[in-house]
C-alpha cells in the first residue's frame, strides 16, 4: 500500500492513446477544441482511476475496464420505437447525429460536431476536476451528439426523446440542452444497443428561470457493454427539475450525475431505479451542490440486486456557505436478493451553513418476512409474492411522476426486465 | 433550524481558549537525539530493556514505514510534518522503574493532582464505604466501580506509576505499563501484539509499532470480572516530543473489563504528534468496555499549536458471543484522526461505538468507526454526535461491512450533526458495504426516527416534542458518560446538557 510505483499502462489505456493518435485527424474541431483534447488524452495518459482515488473507491475502473473495444466504423445501430408515443426523437446511431432532425417549434436543434467544428462549445468541454475520467475520456473523443435549446416560454407538448444507439465498437456523444426561463418539457434519455459497445455520453443541462424539466435516463445497454455517463445540470431561479434514471442493464456501468443550483428557489428532485443481475457492475455517483439560498432537493434511489451483480451509490450533498435554509433529503434503499451479490453505499452530507435541514438515510436488507407471509397466507405462492413485493419496492419511485404516460412507459419498461430476470 | 442559545453557551465553556490542562511543568528529563533512525530505535528498546524479538519487531516496522506514505483521504488539512523534527523518547529523569508511589518525581504527583487524577490508593480507599472484602460483594457494582479506579499514568513516554497492582492481581488481573509486560509476560505480548493492528496496518500504526515507547496492559484471565475499572492517563509535557503509546487489552473467555483513557497537553505554539495504537481482543464471551475522554490542547484561538491526534485503534471481538464497546467525548486535539473499530470475527459478537466530538476554534475532527462483521448473527451499532462551532470542520467517517458468510448482519448507525455559526462544517460520509443478502444495515441522519413509543411515552406527559427527543437522546448520552468516574468526565459532564435541536444528517 502507498508505494511510490508508477504502474504499467494497462492494455485499455495503451489502446486509449493510440486510439488518440489514429484517429485525431477524424476528430472534428477548431484549434480551441482541438487544445481540450490535447488535455483530456494528458489526463488519460495519467492513467485510468483507481480506488486509490475517493470518487472512485467503489469503481475502480483501471481495473474494470482493462480492455476496450477498437472503433468501428462499419458498426450500424438501428432507431427503436420511443417509450412514449408521439415523441420527437433525435438519434445518435453508433456515435452519429442524423441529418434530418425533426422540427418542433421553439425548440432549435444543431448537430453537435458543426459545433465543435466551428469552436463554439469549447468552453464547456472541460472535464470538472482530476479525478473526472469520463469527462476527460468524452472530450478526447468526442465527435458528434445534438445541441438543444428550448426557446424561453416555450411548452411541449409530447417528449423529445434523444436516442443514442450502439452496435458494437465506441462511441463518444455528448448533449448540451438549454431549457429558457418559464419553458416546460419532458426529455427522454436512452441509452441502448448491442454488441460490446464503449459509450460514453455527456448531457449538459442548463435551466433557465422558472423553467420546469422532467429528464428522464432509460438505461438498457446489453450485459456486455461499457456505459461511462454524466449527466450535468445547472438550475436556475425557481426552475425545477425532476430527473429519472433507470439502470437495466449493462456490464460495466458508471452514470455521473452533478447538479447545481444557481438561483435561489431552484428545486432539485432525483429518482432512480437500479436493476442489477449477472455479472455486471453499476455505479450511480450524484454531487449535488447547493450553492445559493432557499432552494430544496429529494433524492430517493431504489436497489434491487440479483445474481453476481455489483451496485454503488455514491451521493454527496454539498451544502456552501451562503447557502443558507437549504432543504435536501436523500434516501436510498437496497434490496440484496442473491449472496453472490452486493451493494455499496455511501451518502454523504458536507455542509458548510448552520441554517439548514439534511438529512440521509441509507438500508441495505431482503425481502420483509413479515410481508411476504402476509401474501402468503392469501394464497400467493412465493415465488409470486417475492416478484410482487420486490416490484413494488421499485414501482413505488415510478409512481410519484405525475405524467401518466411517463409512468405507464416505464412501468413497461420495469415489466420487461421483470420477465426476464424475475 | 439554527441551534438554540443554551446549546452555544455550553459549547462556549469548552471552546479552545478555555483549555484548562495547557500548564507546563519543569521536570529534568532524559532525552534520546531529535529524529528517527534505526539507531534510535535501538535507543528506546535498549532503554526500556527489552528482548531481542522486540527489537526485530520494531525494527521491521520501521523499515516498512520508510516504503509507506503518509494518508490523504481524511477531510484534514496541516502542513507536511517533519518526521526527523521530533524527539521520540523523552523520560522523567527521578524514575528508572519507581516500585512505590514515594519514588515518584514530587513534579510530577503535582501534575496529576492538578489534572484531578487520583493516584494515591490511600485517598482513593477512604472514598469507598465498605472496604471488607466480604462487604463489598454486597456492595451493588455501581458503588464498587465509583469509588475506586485503578490508574496508570504515562507521563511523555514512560508509564511513571501504576496503582492498585496488587489488589488486581489477587483477582488475576495483570495491570502493568507494556515496558513491564513485554518483560514479564513475554509470551502474552508475543501472542497477542500487532494480531489485531498489524505493524504494517496504517502509516500511524507502522511509525507507532517502530517508536512506541509506553503504554497500558491489560490482561483479565479466564472467568474473571475485572474488580475495579482500570484506567490510563496520558499527558505530555516535553517540547517538541512525540507520544506513542501503545495499549493492549486482552479478555479471555468470559472475562470483563472496563477501561478508560484520558489525555491532556500543555499549551504551546509547535504542533505535536502523538501516533498511538490500541488493541483489544475479546475471546468467547468476553467483553471490553473501552472510553476515552479525549482533550489533548486543541490549539489556541488563531489555530496555533495543539497537537495531531492519529490514532488507530481496534477491537477484535475473536470469541463467540463476545462485545466490544466504544465510547468517546472528543474536545481536544487540534487535528483528530481516529476511527475506533470493531471486527465482529466471533458468531454472535456484537460491536459498540458512541462518540460525541465538539471542536472549536480551528479544529479539524476526522472520526468515525468501522463495524465489519465476518461471523454469523453479529450486530453493531453506531451513535455518533458532532459539534462544529468556530472555524471548526468535523466530519463523521465510518464504515459498515458485511462479509460474505456473515448471515443475519445487523448494524444500525445514526449520525447527527449540529453547527454553531456559518463559519464552520459538519460532514458526515458513512460508507456501507453489503455482500451478503441476509444483512440488515441501517443508517439514518434523522432526529425522527427516535423509538416512537419512547417519545409518545414522554410527549403523553406534556412535554414539547423537541424537549423530548432531546430528553432521550440526552438519556442515552448520559448512560453512556455515566460510566466513566467523575475525575475523568468533567469535559463529558459538560456535554450531556447539549440538545439535538437544530441538528442536521
Amino acid at each position: 500500500m502507498n508505494m511510490h510505483t508508477q504502474p504499467q499502462r494497462t492494455p485499455a489505456e495503451t489502446a486509449l492513446i493510440d486510439a488518440f493518435g489514429d484517429r485525431l485527424s477524424l476528430l472534428p474541431g477548431d484549434g480551441a477544441v482541438m487544445l481540450k483534447r490535447d488535455d483530456a488524452i494528458e489526463a488519460i495518459k495519467h492513467g485510468l482511476p483507481t480506488r486509490r482515488i475517493e470518487s472512485w473507491h467503489y469503481t475502480d475502473l483501471r481495473r474494470l475496464l482493462n480492455v476496450v473495444p477498437d472503433f468501428d466504423p462499419a458498426a450500424a445501430a438501428k432507431a427503436i420505437a420511443p417509450i412514449v408515443d408521439g415523441s420527437t426523437v433525435l438519434t445518435l446511431l453508433n456515435g452519429v447525429s442524423s441529418a434530418k432532425a425533426p422540427v418542433v417549434e421553439g425548440v432549435s436543434v444543431q448537430r453537435l460536431f458543426e459545433k465543435l467544428t466551428d469552436g463554439s462549445i469549447a468552453p464547456g468541454l472541460d472535464p470538472y476536476g482530476s479525478d473526472d475520467a469520463i469527462g476527460a475520456l468524452n472530450t478526447a473523443f468526442v465527435a458528434d451528439g445534438y445541441f438543444v435549446d428550448i426557446a424561453d416560454g416555450v411548452e411541449l407538448e409530447k417528449p423529445i426523446e434523444l436516442q443514442n444507439l450502439q452496435a458494437g465498437g465506441q462511441t463518444h456523444v455528448r448533449l448540451p440542452v438549454r431549457v429558457g426561463a418559464g419553458a416546460k418539457a419532458v426529455i427522454v434519455e436512452r441509452q441502448a444497443g448491442e454488441g460490446a459497445a464503449l459509450t460514453s455520453s455527456v448531457c449538459q443541462l442548463v435551466l433557465g428561470e422558472g423553467a420546469e424539466v422532467t429528464w428522464l435516463i432509460v438505461q438498457e445497454q446489453p450485459e456486455t457493454a461499457t456505459h461511462l455517463a454524466q449527466f450535468k445540470a445547472h438550475i436556475g431561479k425557481n426552475a425545477k427539475l425532476t430527473l429519472f434514471v433507470m439502470n437495466a442493464g449493462g456490464r460495466l456501468v458508471r452514470q455521473e450525475i452533478m447538479v447545481k443550483t444557481t438561483g435561489e428557489g431552484a428545486d432539485f428532485k432525483l429518482r432512480g431505479i437500479n436493476l442489477l443481475a449477472g455479472d455486471t457492475h453499476t455505479d450511480v455517483t450524484m454531487v449535488l451542490d447547493h450553492a445559493v439560498p432557499h432552494t430544496a432537493s429529494t433524492e430517493v434511489i431504489r436497489n434491487v440486486v440479483t445474481g453476481k451483480a455489483r451496485g454503488v451509490f455514491q451521493g454527496r450533498i454539498n451544502v456552501h456557505q451562503y447557502a443558507q435554509k437549504t432543504n435536501a433529503k436523500m434516501a436510498c434503499n437496497t434490496l440484496l436478493l442473491s449472496d453472490d451479490g452486493e451493494f455499496s453505499t455511501k451518502p454523504e452530507l458536507e455542509i458548510f451553513a448552520d441554517d439548514v435541514v439534511c438529512g440521509h438515510g441509507a438500508t441495505v436488507t431482503e425481502i420483509d418476512h413479515d410481508h411476504l407471509f402476509y401474501l402468503m397466507a392469501r394464497g400467493v405462492d412465493e415465488k409470486s409474492a417475492r416478484g410482487l413485493l420486490v416490484k413494488a419496492f421499485v414501482a413505488e419511485v415510478i409512481e410519484e411522476l405525475d405524467d401518466e404516460a411517463i409512468v405507464e412507459a416505464l412501468e413497461a419498461r420495469l415489466d420487461d426486465w421483470f420477465v426476464t430476470h424475475g | 433550524m439554527p441551534a438554540v442559545q443554551d446549546t452555544i453557551d455550553r459549547v462556549r465553556k469548552i471552546d479552545v481558549d478555555q483549555y484548562k490542562y495547557g500548564f507546563q511543568t519543569e521536570i529534568a528529563v532524559d532525552k534520546a537525539p531529535k529524529g528517527l533512525s534505526e539507531d534510535i530505535i535501538r535507543f528506546i528498546s535498549a532503554k526500556k530493556d527489552e528482548p531481542s524479538w522486540m527489537l526485530d519487531w520494531r525494527l521491521e516496522a520501521y523499515r516498512r514505514w520508510l516504503a509507506l506514505e503518509e494518508p490523504t483521504w481524511a477531510r484534514v488539512n496541516y502542513p507536511k510534518i517533519d518526521f526527523q523534527d521530533i524527539y521520540y523518547y523523552a523520560a522523567p529523569k527521578s524514575t528508572p522503574g519507581p516500585t512505590s508511589l514515594s519514588d515518584v518525581d514530587p513534579e510530577i504527583l503535582k501534575v496529576y493532582e492538578k489534572l484531578g487524577i487520583p493516584l494515591k490508593e490511600q485517598e482513593i480507599l477512604a472514598g469507598v464505604q465498605k472496604t471488607d472484602a466480604s462487604e463489598l460483594e454486597e456492595v451493588s457494582d455501581n458503588v464498587y466501580k465509583s469509588g475506586r479506579v485503578a490508574v496508570d499514568a504515562v507521563f511523555d513516554s514512560v508509564s511513571v506509576v501504576t496503582t492498585f497492582k496488587k489488589e488486581l492481581a489477587q483477582a488475576g488481573v495483570i495491570f502493568c505499563s507494556i515496558s513491564e509486560a513485554i518483560r514479564e509476560h513475554p509470551e502474552l505480548v508475543q501472542k497477542y501484539l500487532g494480531s489485531v493492528v498489524p505493524t504494517s496496518d496504517n502509516f500511524y500504526a507502522t511509525l507507532n509499532s517502530a517508536v512506541f515507547t509506553d503504554g497500558s496492559f491489560v490482561f483479565v484471565p479466564k472467568g474473571v470480572r475485572c474488580p475495579m475499572e482500570l484506567s490510563t492517563y496520558f499527558r505530555m509535557n516535553e517540547k517538541n516530543t512525540g507520544q506513542f503509546e501503545r495499549t493492549l487489552i486482552i479478555a479471555e473467555e468470559g472475562a470483563y473489563v472496563s477501561y478508560l483513557e484520558g489525555c491532556t497537553a500543555p499549551q504551546r505554539d509547535e504542533n505535536q504528534l502523538h501516533a498511538a495504537v490500541v488493541e483489544l481482543v475479546a475471546l468467547d464471551d468476553a467483553e471490553i468496555k473501552y472510553s476515552t475522554v479525549q482533550n489533548w490542547y486543541p490549539g489556541d484561538a488563531d489555530g496555533k499549536g495543539g497537537i495531531y491526534n492519529f490514532v488507530t485503534k481496534r477491537g477484535d471481538c475473536r470469541g463467540d458471543r463476545s462485545k466490544i464497546s466504544w465510547t468517546q467525548v472528543e474536545t481536544g486535539s487540534a487535528i483528530t484522526w481516529k476511527y475506533p473499530s470493531c471486527i465482529l470475527r466471533g458468531d454472535d459478537s456484537s460491536g459498540e461505538f458512541y462518540s460525541i466530538a465538539v471542536s472549536n476554534g480551528y479544529q479539524q475532527v476526522d472520526s468515525g468507526t468501522k463495524m465489519i462483521h465476518l461471523g454469523k448473527n453479529t450486530s453493531s451499532r453506531i451513535i455518533s454526535k458532532g459539534i462544529a462551532a468556530g472555524f471548526s470542520q468535523n466530519t463523521y467517517r465510518g464504515q459498515v461491512s458485511a462479509h460474505r458468510k456473515a448471515t443475519n448482519a445487523r448494524n444500525f448507525t445514526n449520525c447527527d450533526s449540529l453547527l454553531i455559526g456559518d463559519q464552520c462544517g459538519a460532514h458526515t460520509v458513512p460508507y456501507m458495504e453489503a455482500k451478503n443478502s441476509t444483512a440488515q444495515f441501517e443508517h439514518e441522519a434523522t432526529t425522527s426516527k427516535i423509538s416512537e413509543d419512547q417519545k409518545f411515552y414522554v410527549m403523553q406527559r406534556g412535554i414539547p416534542e423537541e424537549e423530548a427527543i432531546a430528553l432521550i437522546v440526552n438519556g442515552f448520552v448520559k448512560d453512556v458518560i455515566q460510566q466513566l468516574p467523575m475525575e475523568f468526565a468533567v469535559e463529558a459532564q459538560k456535554l450531556i446538557g447539549i440538545s439535538l435541536e437544530g441538528s442536521v444528517g
